[in-house]
């Protein structure tokens, strides 16, 4: 590992120094520690150092050298290299350090490995009890959301289908996030921890985000208030011992006793399953079709049993 | 292909030198703090850093990077006078983090600023385009984290996951957080002797006790799990495909999978939890064995199709 690093500050170095772009060659016969190396070992080695180098941050932009793209040349703008100054003041950094050691996402503290970039992590006082994991796959979520920012398009596999995807947005929802867009048959909401073979396009801003669009207001739904309808209105009764914990998911002030509610229902499926949750200590009063739907699926649970 | 831990320790560096460049005299102790260092890796990479440089590699050519009397020295580097650039996963891990304490009520006029600043320098439409919501359970998860900062004794009003009782119990809050979209407070219950982790949303009510607790030294890492104990109900259920989202929202093993079916293994300290689950798949799901499950079926399935007649 010593080797390694060396041998990247080195490259770094020189590719931040060279004021035209240079070759694998010239790299092999200029940096030190890839001397005396075979062209595969070379090669496997350079590989690396490169994948190392994105992986840090670094801009590094290849070019062919000629009309016949025989050779590349690598590059690395220093204007491009160095972080811009968000310019923060020292309360600031306190309360961000802070942040950044209670949220993690999905395992990994991202938000401290920025910090550090930016000047340190400043020490905290006392005890901090509190701790947030937003979940999902670091790097997937790092590649939506460099799409998001730079308008690139998305390429990726969800539930078997392959989907192109233009990224207005992203979104942190009830424990997972949610990527926003347009695809070719409209407006799109994408689980991102569903999202399988992702791919940025390598051309930035190849689309227009609708001027005024919000994330929120695509997100901004029960689950089973969106679906294929029809939209109906059900009156649902919940028993006291669980009319405190419905008045919450609804949003409803909390009963003395039980709670009559109203429900706008467009997803039948979500919302019987959410009813079904709590036993029988929910009775939906109305529509009659609904209610015929509970027997349904009551009586198809029961036929499954051994 | 490349180990996690090289591109840290690189990205480390590359962080360390512009700190230590930008100032007039860099203390040790504050690098070791700041940057998370102990003393034999800070000098370890001080030492790597002073045999790097410009081609040639001759005296002229190197950085030097070195401690003197306390301080950290580093010069002849100014290709580094700039730390580089956030990865997105880095820019998105920031900026979500600020967004998220925000989120949870707990913002400061430095964090709502700090943040603002960052989407600026970042994504400058931000506001509309990243949204994080952390549940909105404010109210309950401000008082635990006090009490749990204060190391005050709560008596909370809880209706548990597993068993669907309402239970009164005096509980020593040591941490409270938020993963997978819900919060979670985990402590000591004097009720069960021992640690245990509490849906937030399931607590009715919270009353901070005059009594304190002593925190213990090492509290265990938030993390949420369902352990199986000996006296779980145990029942095999396959989810056909329109039920597999399943596996995602509970803890459940996997027996076996089929194009058509995935098998698990469920175990809950109540045939109840399960029994509403299967109601709830209807016929995308089917109990294969269970029959304390299968009897807790039928006794709330008949009560519904009783009240639902």
């Amino acid at each position: 590992m010593q080797n390694v690093i060396e041998r990247v500050l080195n490259l770094l170095i020189y590719l931040l120094e060279s004021t035209t772009p240079v070759t694998a060659d010239d790299v092999r016969y200029t940096v030190h520690g890839y001397d005396d190396q075979s062209d595969e070992a070379f090669h496997r080695m350079f590989e690396r150092d490169k994948d190392v180098l994105r992986r840090l941050g670094v801009p590094l932009k290849r070019q062919a050298m000629d009309a016949w793209e025989v050779d590349y040349g690598y590059s690395v703008d220093p204007d491009e290299y160095a972080l811009p100054d968000p310019g923060l003041n020292q309360e600031e950094r306190v309360a961000l350090s802070l942040a950044a050691r209670i949220v993690r996402l999905g395992g990994s503290h991202a938000g401290l490995d920025a910090l550090l970039k930016l000047g340190g992590i400043e020490r905290s006082v006392g005890l901090e009890p509190l701790g947030a994991d937003l979940g999902a796959e670091a790097e997937t979520l790092g590649a939506v959301f460099s799409a998001v920012t730079e308008r690139r398009s998305l390429d990726f596999k969800y539930r078997g289908h392959n989907r192109r995807l233009n990224p207005f947005g992203m979104a942190h929802r009830r424990g997972h996030w949610y990527v926003v867009g347009e695809t070719e048959a409209g407006e799109r909401i994408y689980r991102v921890d569903r999202i399988e073979g992702i791919s940025v396009s390598e051309e930035a801003g190849t689309f227009i985000k609708p001027r005024g669009f919000d994330v929120r207001s695509m997100m901004d739904v029960q689950p089973w208030e969106t679906g294929p309808g029809p939209e109906v209105e059900a009156r649902v009764r919940f028993d006291p011992d669980v009319a405190w914990w419905a008045a919450r998911t609804l949003g409803l002030d909390e009963p003395k006793t039980d709670l009559l509610a109203t429900v706008p229902v467009a997803n039948h499926d979500a919302f019987i399953g959410w009813i079904l949750s709590f036993g029988k200590s929910a009775e939906v009063l109305e529509p009659p079709e609904l209610r015929a739907e509970i027997r349904g699926r009551v009586k198809a649970a029961l036929e499954t049993l051994p | 292909m490349t180990s996690t831990r090289t591109v840290s320790r690189l990205s480390r560096i590359l962080a360390l030198i512009p700190y230590v460049l930008e100032r007039e005299s860099v203390e040790v102790d504050d690098v070791l703090d700041r940057f998370g260092y102990s003393h034999e890796q800070l000098t370890r990479d001080l030492n790597t850093v002073f045999v790097c440089g410009l081609p040639g590699y001759g005296p002229g050519d190197l950085m030097e990077a070195y401690i003197d009397d306390e301080e950290v020295v580093i010069d002849a580097a100014d290709y580094f006078v700039r730390a580089p650039r956030l990865t997105p996963t880095e820019a998105l891990g920031l900026l979500a983090a600020g967004m998220t304490v925000i989120g949870m009520g707990e913002s400061t006029p430095a964090l709502e600023s700090a943040v603002r600043k960052l989407s600026k320098a970042i994504i400058p439409e931000a506001s509309s385009a990243l949204v994080v919501d952390v549940l909105d359970e404010s109210d309950n998860v401000g008082v635990l984290r006090e009490a749990a900062a204060d190391q005050a004794v709560a008596r909370i009003t809880y209706r548990s996951i597993g068993k669907e009782k309402t239970t009164i119990r005096d509980v020593e809050p040591w941490a409270v957080f938020t993963t997978l979209g819900r919060w979670y407070m985990m402590g000591y219950c004097r009720l069960v002797e021992d640690q245990r982790t509490f849906r937030v949303d399931r607590i009715r009510d919270i009353e901070v006790l005059e009594e304190t607790f002593a925190r213990p030294k090492n509290v265990p890492d938030p993390g949420v799990g369902y352990t199986a104990s000996e006296d779980d109900v145990v029942c095999v259920i396959d989810l056909f495909t329109k039920a597999r989202w399943v596996l995602e929202y509970y803890p459940v093993e996997v027996v076996r999978e089929s194009s058509r079916s995935t098998r698990i293994r469920f175990s809950a300290p109540d045939p109840e939890l399960p029994a509403r689950l299967l109601l709830r798949l209807g016929e995308n799901a089917r109990l294969v064995r269970g029959n304390e499950v299968a009897a807790r079926v039928r006794e709330i399935g008949a009560n519904l199709l009783d009240s639902h007649q």
